[in-house]
């Protein structure tokens, strides 16, 4: 058996294969760098599925079936397949609700294109953007600052209910205070020059 | 704070209800109309650049959910 020519194997699929053998901390790594195009890769259907729950089911899947992943040769062979995926998943959560079947049709032919990367540099990590954040967290009012933490600190794993009564909060004033904290880092940011939507757009 | 923004603020956490099936959308998510939706979706989208913008691994909450589910 003929060995395989390192110089043919890329940072990619290296990762690949680490996530493949079930590597939590390489997937950790993938989805760092792929949650923003996926979910990009997902807005045209916004507004008729919950995006945030395709997401979430669609790479679950996507650790699943990482092992029997083989690249292509084409980059990002792992994020092709978490965006096929995740609109086939769009589309059989649209079955199941109540959309007119012309409507099904056309997401359909939507989501038959799919594969195709969203334009845009990988995002993640900028140190500079980084630390603004932090600048301005650290500004926050105490109440708002105490909603942000508990969601952060609780990783999407408990309702906003169990985390208002864990900061002491009526679930309406901790999302109050919710907004309040994400509108003020917003316009930190934007003293400091830092548009999020500009930038994400 | 509206009714409607409520909605929104709600359906932005990366908490998801997850039976012995899929993970499903939110409940607050369900009562929003179409345009509501799709402010649910932007502010989230803002939102997850945050919050992996402050962490140290730089992962969003939806990556901590989907970490925390795979490994039980």
């Amino acid at each position: 058996m003929a060995a395989a020519d390192p110089a043919a194997i890329s940072p990619g699929d290296e990762l690949l294969a680490a996530i493949g053998a079930g590597d939590t901390a390489g997937f950790a790594r993938w989805l760092a760098g792929a949650e923003g195009r996926l979910r990009d890769s997902l807005r045209s259907f916004a507004g008729i599925v919950d995006v945030e729950a395709v997401l979430q089911e669609s790479l679950l899947r996507v650790w699943q079936v990482a092992p029997r992943v083989i690249p292509d040769g084409r980059p990002d062979p792992l994020l092709r397949l978490a965006i096929r995926i995740a609109r086939n998943f769009a589309v059989s959560e649209l079955r199941r609700s109540r959309l007119e079947p012309v409507e099904i049709e056309a997401l359909e032919r939507l989501a038959a294109t799919g594969g195709e990367l969203p334009a845009g540099p990988d995002r993640s990590g900028d140190p500079i953007l980084r630390r603004a954040i932090e600048e301005c967290r650290r500004r926050l009012p105490r109440k708002p600052a105490l909603a942000l933490q508990a969601r952060l600190e609780s990783g999407g794993t408990e309702p906003d209910d169990q985390l208002a009564e864990r900061v002491g909060m009526r679930r309406n004033t901790f999302l109050q205070n919710f907004t309040r904290a994400r509108r003020f880092l917003a316009d930190c940011l934007r003293k400091r020059g830092i548009d999020l939507a500009v930038e994400l757009s | 704070m509206t009714a409607r923004e409520a909605l929104i603020e709600s359906a932005s956490t990366a908490w998801r209800p997850r039976g012995a099936g899929a993970v499903r959308a939110h409940p607050a998510w369900a009562d929003l109309d179409e345009a509501g939706r799709l402010a649910a979706y932007e502010a989230t989208r803002l939102l997850r650049r945050l919050e992996a913008a402050l962490d140290p691994e730089g992962l969003s909450t939806t990556a901590r959910a989907v970490l925390a589910r795979i490994s039980g």
